[in-house]
């Protein structure tokens, strides 16, 4: 993106939106729409529909229906709280919300329209185009509240310029081989930054249920078995304890976040780390990244004891419509809804960054053309589930189980012990 | 008196009937879309048996304690210090204000930064000279320290505000008896800056006693509560409860229990406060 | 005598270096990074030497336009609420300054107890309410909720300071024939006026930074400029720090201006006040 100094006089012409609103509505144009849907979500889903951009997505839309839309958005987590809290009014201004896959519990579904008597009525087309697992993840007593629109599915980004200063030709395709050249990779690199091997946030669960699940074990498996494969989850955090001591791992592991994972391997502080495919773009940008071109990313691998065939589960994430139950207008709503889901703007949203949902999207030449991740990405959602079933105490016992794996990585407690305590302390809190 | 009704209508409306409401809340389990069931007090025994609970509490308590004397110390320092005449005074005194001008988070953001324990500026200064880093992202003593730092930081303006306003008040006619009695710097200072600079001491300190119990972002953003909770705060207890996992009646009982805590903790330094409003309104 | 002068100078002047370093080292920095490349800020090692750019300030005009509403909005937001936070507490502070019954000192206590409570569970019921008066997103329920949320400290400063001023004035302008609103008006504000310039820094500072309530009780048309930078932040698709820190640095000014400007008058007002006695 060139940052030219033209003034972008449409937006200059106001000083800031609410004034510039307020006069529009005082001249009333005649092309003013009649309705209005108040969206609720996250920037980033405004973003990719190329919202308030003469490549808006939804023009023609949005004249057909004569409305306009507006978005309210937030953080992830306040977008959350904000959501649950709007839908447990008496009534909403919001006709549509986003929500992430892994909140809609029995009790937070109820808050939701159930959406397949519209569907049924007006459906969305080639729905079953839609990744299965994602249409089921928002699937909650028999009723579809949701329609998935992105997902963020986990891969291995590395570093192809520091694996070669360090003499390795190629990326890892084991996990053993991982953890070897993490170690090889932790060293200072030609450009003075200390390197260390790999990079991992400590806040979310992703990370260890990834490496139990290289090793066949799981956290809590769809059908919320806890722990089903204990010695598999010890021997994941086995391998993270290890990585920690041979310092391949950084010793501020216990307070690292998600942003710093982004911004140590732009900056060539390591060689390794976890994140969505889709960030493969703000890795490269030359803006941001010392290395743009250079990080790659492969699907995460598994333990070379996997038994043949097994395939190794990474950790996806889907955002999807929903519509509260106290909505006003809902026709409106799914008109929107129908509108996203459609193969149109979701190849249209997949060329702009977002991860689409549905499988016919990945054989669209143009995003093959643009995303040189794609391919692998396919591959890897086929086989990807959400790191755990949503149920009412999930998030507590995300954060007793990250309680734990901290303690282990950093050496304060036994491997063997923390498993135990996460066994024992998650229990009490799975759905009866 | 009618004058101090706006005051009493806001505190009532805005505080005290929606308090009501979560004392309610407290004897209830909900969430969102799971109506109020009642419990009766099991919130408040959870709460109070949480072996987390009480970790945070005492974390609470020792950065209460240390960051806020150690903050009115150096407040009253830098007070004095401007009292006693300053070049570039106006500048000066922007400075030192600046820090409670910036948004936490963003102060988060630029501490974590500066004291990142392998890059951080600060850090590779304080190889430079030989003295010890702060490895607070893996001991838990240095992440309270670092976190205490932080908050002096971020809330010394408060303190210095207070104080220096309090001590241009005191009339200069004060100073030139003292001197005129022979007094020396120090004996001036406690004879006539102590006592007078009292009450305002006493605000200061009780209202940043208050904040400090309810400290969030610079623990919540520096280390998360981590490593493991080791760090983790009543404020970050509260907030898990009410926005992580939704249990709405375990975060209301959470806050009385705040409540009863801090009144405890504040308890001497209310009765000093009643005192000098007694004998101050003659 | 002239060594003891220049060691107090010198250990003046060590204490003024190290006040600055402590005070402006980490706001210097992200100044400094806001005009750094955007792969440059966080580069290890740090780099001191770059060429200076403006390029996040105009990314972040041109791609952020709701960072410059939430600007507005901020300043909306923070001038009501300051201008109800001091009538409030000037007011009420003259009222316990001068009078002193049992009731009045419970109620002081009442006012500072109430504080104990932590805002957070405040919001759960008064969400719910908010919304059902019609008063969600505007300007005024967080105009009224800041002022609330700072009465009790404004109310004990008003009295600290109104305290300090002689009841002789007051009796003085009762004998001319004053009522009680006069004598707050013309003989206590001018004489307060540090004490309430002191306490209007607290409620802006408080006020433009705030974030709880702004993200509770905001949507669209009164979201607040804290509220975007968390946005900022909280990108899912990247952070772009420089832009952070370039809107971070334009949301700083304005509070150290207004800083700036009332350490004008808070100095001429203390001259002033200390020569009566």
């Amino acid at each position: 993106m060139k940052n030219r100094l033209t003034l972008d006089l449409t937006r200059r012409g106001f000083l800031g939106t609410a004034l510039g609103g307020a006069a529009a509505m005082a001249v009333r144009p005649a092309w003013a729409a009649s309705k209005t849907l108040n969206v609720l979500s996250h920037k980033v889903h405004e973003t990719v529909l190329g919202a308030g951009t003469d490549k808006d997505l939804l023009k023609d839309w949005k004249a057909a229906a004569d409305a306009d839309v507006t978005f309210t958005t937030f953080d992830s987590n306040p977008l959350m709280d904000r959501l649950f809290r709007e839908a447990s009014l008496s009534s909403t201004d919001y006709g549509v919300g986003y929500m992430v896959d892994n909140r809609p519990t029995s009790e937070i579904a109820s808050l939701f329209e159930p959406l397949d008597a519209f569907q049924k009525e007006d459906p969305i087309e080639d729905f079953g185009d839609i990744a299965p697992g994602l249409v089921q993840g928002m699937t909650v007593d028999g009723n579809l509240i949701g329609i998935p629109v992105r997902h963020a599915t986990q891969g291995l980004f590395y570093n192809e310029a520091l694996l070669e200063e360090a003499g390795i030709s190629a990326p890892p395709t084991t996990l053993e081989e991982l953890v070897e050249q993490a170690g090889k990779l932790t060293f200072t690199s030609s450009a003075g930054t200390p390197v260390t091997g790999m990079v991992l946030a400590s806040d979310l669960a992703v990370f260890p249920v990834m490496f139990a699940r290289a090793y066949g074990g799981d956290f809590i498996t769809k059908d919320f078995q806890l722990v089903p494969n204990p010695e598999a989850m010890e021997k994941g955090l086995d391998t993270l304890r290890a990585m920690f001591e041979a310092g391949s791992l950084p010793r501020s592991y216990a307070t690292t976040r998600n942003d710093d994972m982004v911004t140590w391997i732009q900056q060539g502080r390591t060689a390794f780390t976890v994140l969505p495919f889709a960030r493969s773009a703000q890795l490269n940008n030359p803006e941001q990244s010392k290395y743009p071109g250079k990080i790659k990313a492969i699907a995460f691998p598994g333990s070379s004891s996997l038994p043949a065939g097994t395939p190794m589960a990474a950790v996806t994430e889907a955002w999807a419509m929903v519509m509260p139950k106290n909505a006003a207008d809902k026709k409106l709503a799914w008109s929107y809804i129908k509108e996203v889901s459609s193969k149109r703007v979701t190849n249209g949203m997949a060329l702009n960054g977002n991860g689409p949902v549905r499988v016919s999207s990945y054989a669209d030449p143009a995003l093959i053309a643009k995303n040189p991740v794609a391919e692998v990405e396919a591959k890897v959602l086929a086989d990807a589930r959400g790191a755990f079933p949503p149920f009412p105490e999930a998030a507590r016992a995300q954060a007793t189980m990250l309680e734990e794996v901290q303690l282990a990585v950093i050496g304060r407690k036994p491997v063997k012990e923390a498993v135990a305590a996460i066994i024992e302390r998650v229990k009490p809190l799975m759905p009866s | 008196m009618p004058l101090i009704a706006p005051v009493h209508v806001l505190i009532l409306s805005v505080i005290v009937i929606p308090s009501i409401f979560v004392i309610w809340l407290s004897v209830t389990k909900s969430s969102f879309g799971q109506a109020p069931t009642w419990v009766g007090l099991e919130n408040y025994l959870r709460v109070l048996s949480d072996p987390a609970f009480r970790s945070a509490l005492w974390n609470t308590i020792l950065i209460v304690v240390f960051a806020v004397h150690i903050e009115l110390a150096l407040g009253l320092g830098v007070a004095l210090l401007f009292a006693s005449g300053l070049p570039f005074r106006r500048f000066l005194m922007v400075a030192v204000l600046a820090p409670y001008a910036v948004s936490e988070v963003v102060a988060v953001v630029m501490w974590r930064f500066l004291f990142d324990p392998d890059a951080g500026p600060v850090t590779l200064a304080l190889q430079a000279v030989g003295l010890p880093i702060l490895d607070w992202s893996f001991e838990p003593t240095h992440a309270m320290l670092l976190i205490a730092l932080l908050t002096i930081w971020l809330h010394l303006p408060f303190t210095f505000i207070i104080l220096y306003a309090a001590r241009l008040a005191i009339p200069a006619d004060l100073y030139e008896a003292a001197r005129i009695d022979g007094a020396s710097a120090f004996q001036a200072f406690r004879r006539v800056t102590l006592p007078l600079l009292g009450p305002a001491i006493v605000v200061a300190l009780l209202f940043r006693y208050i904040f400090a119990f309810r400290i969030f972002s610079e623990v919540w953003l520096l280390t998360g509560g981590g490593p493991a909770r080791s760090t983790e705060v009543v404020a970050v207890y509260l907030y898990q409860e009410a926005f992580s996992y939704n249990a709405f009646g375990t975060a209301a009982a959470t806050a009385w229990i705040m409540v009863v805590a801090s009144l405890v903790l504040a308890a001497g330094y209310v009765f000093l406060l009643r005192r000098q409003v007694v004998s101050n309104a003659h | 005598m002239r060594t003891s002068r220049l060691l107090t100078g010198c250990g003046k002047a060590v204490a003024v270096f190290a006040l600055l370093v402590w005070s402006l080292l980490p706001i210097a920095f992200i100044v400094m990074s806001s005009l750094k490349p955007g792969r440059e800020i966080f580069a290890v090692p740090p780099s001191y030497v770059f060429t200076p750019t403006f390029e996040h300030y105009v990314s972040l005009w041109r791609r952020w336009p709701l960072f410059f509403d939430g600007l507005l909005n901020s300043t909306v937001v923070t001038m009501g609420a300051t201008v109800l936070a001091v009538i409030a507490s000037t007011c009420a502070g003259y009222v316990y300054s001068r009078n002193s019954t049992r009731f009045l000192n419970a109620s002081v206590l009442f006012l500072i107890v109430v504080r104990l409570i932590p805002p957070i569970v405040v919001t759960l019921p008064l969400f719910p309410i908010v919304n059902a008066i019609g008063l969600n997103d505007t300007h005024l329920v967080l105009m009224v909720l800041y002022a609330t949320f700072f009465v009790s400290l404004g109310t004990v400063l008003m009295k600290t300071f109104i305290d300090q001023i002689p009841r002789e004035l007051d009796e003085a302008a009762q004998i001319d024939g004053a009522g009680r609103l006069t004598v707050l008006r013309r003989v206590i504000v001018p004489l307060a006026t540090p004490g309430i310039l002191a306490v209007s820094v607290f409620v802006v500072v408080f006020a433009w930074n705030e974030f709880l309530f702004a993200f509770i009780f905001t949507a669209t048309r009164a979201k607040t400029a804290p509220l975007v930078i968390s946005e900022m932040i909280g990108s899912i698709d990247g952070v772009d720090w420089g832009i952070l820190f370039a809107a971070s640095t334009v949301q700083l000014a304005p509070v150290l201006l207004f800083v700036v400007l009332m350490n004008r008058y808070l100095v001429a007002g203390l001259t002033a006040g200390a020569t009566k006695g």
